[in-house]
């Protein structure tokens, strides 16, 4: 056990002694500090009075016209949990999958492998200590960031929502799914570049299958089970946002599938890159 | 009886090459070697001879694709069989934002070293490799030779009983190189087996009370370094010179030794080359009978280097 944590901690040392991630972590900062600080918020009698931001008045006025409600605190602080949930699923997994695409690469190249595997661990307990060291390092940025704007807006509004935080779940989880294709492509190539290349494509290709229903009736008869089948079997990373939306404003998901089949992406890359780096020679 | 430190029986390994992996390189070829507890083994043999294949096989970094490996009886590559080594390995790097001791801390951690462990072992090994001071300083801003002794204190730390060192003094300084190798002899002292890969033929023989020599996959020698490299029947011989009369016999088996001084100004030096005991005993009988007095006669041995040359060039047939 003891070798495996110290993978564990090793990794998790080695992302967050990249720039990019120390950059994250002090943007993340900023926000919370924005949020603490900059955003004030009267509140009358449990309602929302009054917003200013960096000291000027931001508070909407209801319109009498079109009969849309007046901003409610409720609606205040789903607001702002669900801007930091979408930048923190699609900006945070990019910037964590280029801040973290090297890390297999570098652990297993001349003079790094070596030191490693010759310890008294087997090889899949050494990947699981790397792959457990990249998860925790970007849980650890995702909850400093997204619990921290949770915990700031509820104390300041008194309106609490923990269907937030499984968002906070879902973007590390789909940030584990999109590093297995990382993983993948390092035990395969070695090569941080075809990683990021392949992470990001799935991700771009997640773009053109989150419209399947629109897209998959006008192809042929060939076309459309290979759109379904690409459908099922790659990351549905786009049609996720829709869940981590849903879960930042505390409503229903309408359906779980695509989260699920992108851990199921994430499970079976995981599994090849395991298989594949137990029997690789170094 | 306990088994030996490293046993290596018929181990084969090829790799495969191309794209449908149909080539392939032969690195081993059917290599069997035992390495007893308590001795300094040198593994010598040109680029390519598969030097490095072997340790890493021993190591479990590379799968054989024949025979077997064992490591004080344990199959090699288990966790079982490392759980008693360590490796330094040539042109090793650790992660630059570590400190000395955070490095050492992490990789003792992946050894399985307690913590208690681990904070009484670390200063005195920080000590003992001549970095002491240094423990608190980023690893990035380490010179060659800090960084090897650096290497060599994480593969100390879980105490092993058998250590490989690949290329440990490459890159590294003439003052550098002796450090690491005192600290050779002293580990060897204290009863743990060193299993040395080295190019520098002169540390080798320095050090190494056994060697072997691998070409093109294959073990071509094995043994103690003052039996592989003693010339046959061949004897230095240094005595008062010898008389015109001897000089000159032409059934006298001996010559003037082609170079070396002699060891003082009334002595010289000669080469003895005698068919078998009773020859070397009748030529001494002859030089004593001529009032020749004789110093010190020892077989002839020839530098690791020559012997290695002559392994390595020699035919493959032969």
């Amino acid at each position: 056990m003891r070798p495996l944590l110290g993978l564990v901690l090793m990794t998790f040392r080695e992302l967050w002694a990249r720039k990019i991630v120390l950059g994250l972590f002090i943007v993340s900062s900023l926000v919370l500090l924005a949020v603490t600080f900059a955003l004030n918020l009267d509140v009358v009698e449990g309602s929302l009075a009054g917003i200013r931001l960096f000291g000027q008045d931001a508070m909407p006025e209801a319109d009498a016209n079109d009969g849309a409600s007046p901003l409610t605190l409720t609606r205040l602080v789903v607001a702002v949990e669900s801007v930091v949930a979408g930048a923190a699923y699609w900006i945070g997994i990019l910037l964590a999958l280029f801040a973290s695409a090297s890390l297999f690469p570098d652990l297993q190249s001349d003079g790094r492998v070596e030191l490693v595997l010759s310890k008294p661990m087997g090889r899949v307990q050494a990947l699981c200590g790397h792959v457990l060291g990249v998860w925790a390092a970007v849980a650890a940025l995702t909850l400093y960031l997204m619990g921290g704007v949770w915990l700031i807006m509820s104390l300041k509004t008194g309106v609490w929502n923990p269907q937030f935080l499984l968002s906070l779940l879902i973007v590390v989880g789909m940030f584990a799914a999109m590093y297995g294709a990382v993983a993948l492509m390092g035990v395969w190539t070695e090569s941080t570049a075809l990683g990021l290349i392949v992470s990001y494509g799935l991700i771009f290709v997640s773009m053109v299958l989150a419209a399947a229903d629109q897209i998959a009736p006008t192809l042929g008869p060939v076309g459309k089970p290979v759109f379904w089948g690409l459908y099922h079997a790659l990351p549905n990373f786009t049609e996720v946002t829709r869940i981590v939306s849903s879960l930042a404003r505390g409503a229903a998901v309408a359906s779980w599938y695509p989260l699920v089949s992108s851990l199921l992406f994430g499970g079976v890359a995981y599994t090849v890159t395991g298989y594949w780096f137990a029997r690789r020679d170094f | 009886m306990a088994p030996p430190a490293l046993s290596v029986s018929s181990l084969s390994k090829t790799y495969r090459t191309g794209l449908l992996r149909r080539s392939g390189v032969q690195a081993l070829d059917g290599v069997s070697l035992t390495v007893e507890e308590g001795a300094i083994f040198g593994l010598l043999g040109p680029n390519g001879a598969g030097k490095t294949t072997l340790v890493k096989t021993l190591l479990g970094l590379v799968h054989p694709t024949g025979g077997t490996a064992r490591l004080f009886g344990a199959p090699a590559g288990t966790p079982a069989a490392r759980q008693r080594i360590g490796f330094v390995p040539e042109n090793h790097r650790f992660p630059g934002f570590f400190t000395a001791t955070e490095t050492l801390h992490a990789y003792g951690r992946l050894a399985d070293v307690p913590r208690t462990a681990r904070a009484e072992r670390i200063p005195a090994l920080l000590d003992r490799l001549d970095l002491d001071g240094r423990g608190d300083s980023k690893v990035k801003t380490f010179s060659k030779g800090m960084l090897q002794r650096l290497g060599l204190a994480q593969a100390l730390l879980n105490e092993p009983d058998l250590l490989f060192l690949d290329e440990p003094t490459g890159g590294v300084d003439p003052v550098g190189r002796r450090a690491i190798r005192d600290i050779v002899v002293e580990l060897r002292d204290e009863g743990k087996t060193i299993f040395l890969n080295s190019h520098l033929l002169s540390e080798v023989e320095k050090v190494c009370s056994q060697i072997a020599i691998l070409r093109d996959g294959s073990l071509v020698r094995q043994g103690r370094v003052e039996t592989l490299t003693a010339v046959e029947r061949v004897y230095d011989l240094v005595a008062t010179p010898l008389p015109a009369a001897l000089r000159e016999a032409p059934d006298l088996p001996l010559s003037s030794a082609p170079s070396g001084s002699a060891p003082a100004p009334d002595l010289a030096r000669y080469r003895v080359r005698a068919e078998d005991r009773a020859t070397l005993n009748a030529v001494l009988d002859r030089l004593r009978g001529a009032d020749v007095q004789i110093e010190s006669i020892t077989p002839l041995r020839q530098s690791l280097e020559d012997y290695f040359i002559d392994v390595v060039d020699a035919p493959r047939d032969s």
